[in-house]
């Protein structure tokens, strides 16, 4: 029975079902269901586990069972990363402290218990390299971690080398802008409200740099206030240049009703319902949160089950390519030309 | 700046340009003298007593030279572009082209010098050089800037791993080639001299395994390198489903071919199906997808 269930010819049928289930998978549309990869990686670990105990083509060659091993841990590990992932967006504003609440598009596996709470990081300050045709390069991002003395080190993080805490991956994407400052006081002497608005993602969207916010009204019925950003920023199409925040400036246009205000940092608007004024400018980087414990385990497995069939393979060729007809089995005899030169035992 | 005189600033600046069409010269050469050699010994076969004058092989020696001479007129190509854009052929076609040329040529000469046994195969797998070669040239050297994500150490483990998946393939093709064509009329007679089919199966199969070993460390190396460069080791975009099929194509064949009794044309129909796949996957797949796998934005 359970060698039965380990015959290569159910292996072909489970490789057959895999390779229908990855191309339904291209580009990952939303309709197909994970079962698609699900159902044939679970059929072809249990046919490769009962080839495994069953089979001694496979269990008494060394090499080819390290391999079949290594192929059996990745899919369980890949199963086990699936269950226990996290995924996620952050923007984060220059200046401010990492909050967990702040990720958004989050997507986690229903045994995902990571220490997401225990992360501690400050935004710093960003540039980005640009090639001429507005060609991005590297990103350095500047983040603060707190030290083990009570105060904060510094790191520069960017492209491929994320920021690591607790296991949990932050990479920076191309999704950084500019962030208004803004102070709200309220007519009549409420609580002012400080807080930041992310534009649209720069350069991406230069000709876009825009949004609105409704102040909160104790009434109800706010006014929505339109913003628009007008940025200096040193942008050039067809020479090389760096994004850096800190040397960028912006007029923030506002709009209410059919009012048009220009303000410069530091400026501030009488508006219906308050006072709105513009701080200064800084800046918001967008990240890609990732979390899978099992990423080294899953390179370990790969590189074990390559390690495993190299083996097998040069136990099976020897050290060379080199192989003399002899030891073929079952080759039929063909005519060849009579010359010695040419005969099979001078030229393998 | 209109077109022509957009084209002409691009080619007054890629230096590489003549070394890459001298390199591709030799290898138009290898290939010519490669399947000259072959007439000759159809010839000899027919004609009895022409083949005592020379052995039938005299003329493999010219082919590895050639082929060598191409790899080294390529290289400085590589090596002009190279030190004109700071970055190695990584980005665009006409680089990735460009440098499978390369490789394909090194990695044949080496197995052609150390592997007799299949010098033969050199008539069918030269002239997939001159497919490379023909679309190459039909492209514009435009310059490329490298993007971010490509400061990466494993781009050069994806990358070489890769030549050698796609490398082996082609030694595999060869050898399936052969054995499909010497099973026709018109070209029993050029292959003659050559061993057995069940001979060149097995030696096609194990370049096949050795292919396959190389495909499995390129998508360990790619899946890395993506975790580096996007955040994640997988994620089914049109490179990576289309390598992982290719993947399985051939895990399935080696399986296929140990379980039935697979008769030796359907095996080296297959391997060549696989490298035709391969071909899709290398040099197709950016057609159809604008999607991450450049990286670019
Ligand atoms: C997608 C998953 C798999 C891949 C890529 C794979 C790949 C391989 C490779 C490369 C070999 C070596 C062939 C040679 O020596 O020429 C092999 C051998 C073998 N595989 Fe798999 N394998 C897979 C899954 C399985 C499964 C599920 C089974 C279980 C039935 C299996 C059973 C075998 C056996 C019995 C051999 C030894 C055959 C022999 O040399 O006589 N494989 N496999």
């Amino acid at each position: 029975m359970i060698r039965a269930l380990g015959s290569i010819r159910l292996a072909l049928v489970g490789m057959l079902l895999l390779a229908i289930g990855a191309a339904l998978s291209y580009d990952n549309p939303v309709d197909t269901p994970v079962w698609v990869l699900v159902a044939p990686l679970a059929f072809l670990a249990v046919n490769l586990l009962a080839a495994i105990a069953t089979n001694p083509r496979i269990n008494r060659r060394g090499g080819l069972l390290v391999f079949h091993l290594g192929l059996l841990a990745i899919i369980v590990l890949a199963g086990i990363g699936r269950l226990t992932h996290l995924d996620a967006q952050l923007e984060i504003t220059e200046g401010t402290a990492f909050s967990p609440s702040d990720l958004t598009h989050m997507a986690k596996g229903p045994w995902h218990s990571g220490a997401l709470e225990q992360l501690a990081f400050v935004q710093g300050s960003f540039t980005v390299d640009y090639s001429p045709g507005m060609v991005r390069g590297l990103t350095h991002s500047t983040v603060l971690l707190p030290d083990d003395r009570q105060g904060w080190q510094t790191k520069v993080v960017g492209d491929d080398r994320p920021l690591i805490l607790e296991g949990y991956r932050f990479y920076t994407t191309f999704n950084k802008g500019f962030a208004p400052v803004l102070t709200w006081t309220p007519d009549g002497g409420g609580e002012a409200l400080s807080g930041t608005i992310h534009m649209p993602s720069y350069p991406l969207f230069e000709y876009k740099q825009d949004s609105s916010w409704t102040p909160p009204n104790e009434k109800g019925g706010g006014k929505e206030i339109k913003f628009w950003l007008r940025l200096k920023t040193g942008l050039r199409e067809d020479a090389a240049w760096v994004l850096d925040g800190k040397t960028a400036t912006g007029v923030l246009v506002v709009n209410v009703d059919d009012r048009r205000v220009e303000l410069e940092p530091g400026q501030s608007v009488h508006v219906p319902g308050g006072v709105l004024r513009y701080e200064r400018l800084t800046t918001w980087m967008g990240y890609k949160v990732f979390y899978d414990p099992t990423l080294h385990w899953l390179f370990g497995a790969a590189i074990m089950a390559v390690l495993g069939l190299g083996t097998h393979f040069w136990r099976k060729s020897g050290a060379s390519l080199q192989i003399a007809p002899a030891r073929v089995k079952d080759a039929p005899e063909v005519p060849r030309a009579s010359s010695p030169d040419t005969a099979a035992g001078r030229s393998v | 700046m209109n077109e022509a005189t957009s084209v002409l600033s691009v080619m007054g600046y890629a230096t590489e340009l003549p070394w890459l069409w001298a390199g591709l010269t030799a290898y138009v050469l290898a290939t010519l003298i490669a399947v000259m050699g072959m007439m000759r010994i159809r010839i000899g076969a027919t004609t009895v007593g022409t083949m005592t004058q020379a052995s039938p092989r005299a003329h493999e020696k010219f082919v590895l030279l050639m082929v060598v001479l191409g790899v080294a007129l390529l290289t400085v190509a590589i090596a002009e572009r190279w030190m004109r854009l700071g970055h190695g052929p990584f980005v665009n076609l006409f680089e990735l082209l460009m440098s499978q040329l390369w490789s394909l040529g090194l990695v044949f000469a080496v197995v052609y010098w150390r592997v007799p046994l299949l010098r033969p195969s050199a008539v069918v797998a030269l002239p997939m050089m001159w497919v490379l070669g023909g679309w190459v040239l039909a492209l514009q050297p435009v310059d490329t800037a490298l993007p971010p994500t490509y400061h990466n150490d494993w781009l050069w483990a994806h990358v070489g791993l890769g030549k050698f998946f796609l490398a082996f393939c082609l030694v595999g093709t060869g050898l399936a080639g052969v054995i499909l064509l010497r099973n026709t009329q018109r070209f029993a007679a050029w292959f003659r001299h050559v061993p057995a089919d069940a001979v060149l199966d097995a030696l096609a199969w194990r370049f096949m395994l050795l292919a396959f070993i190389f495909h499995s460390l390129m998508l360990t190396a790619g899946a890395v390198w993506a975790q580096d460069a996007w955040g994640r080791y997988w994620a089914w975009d049109a490179l990576e489903t289309s390598s992982f099929l290719n993947w399985l194509m051939l895990g399935a064949s080696i399986h296929a071919r140990l379980t039935y009794r697979i008769p030796i044309r359907v095996g080296a129909i297959a391997i060549i199906g696989v490298f035709v796949f391969a071909f899709i996957t290398y040099f197709g797949t950016p057609f159809y997808s604008t999607a991450a796998h450049k990286g670019v934005i």
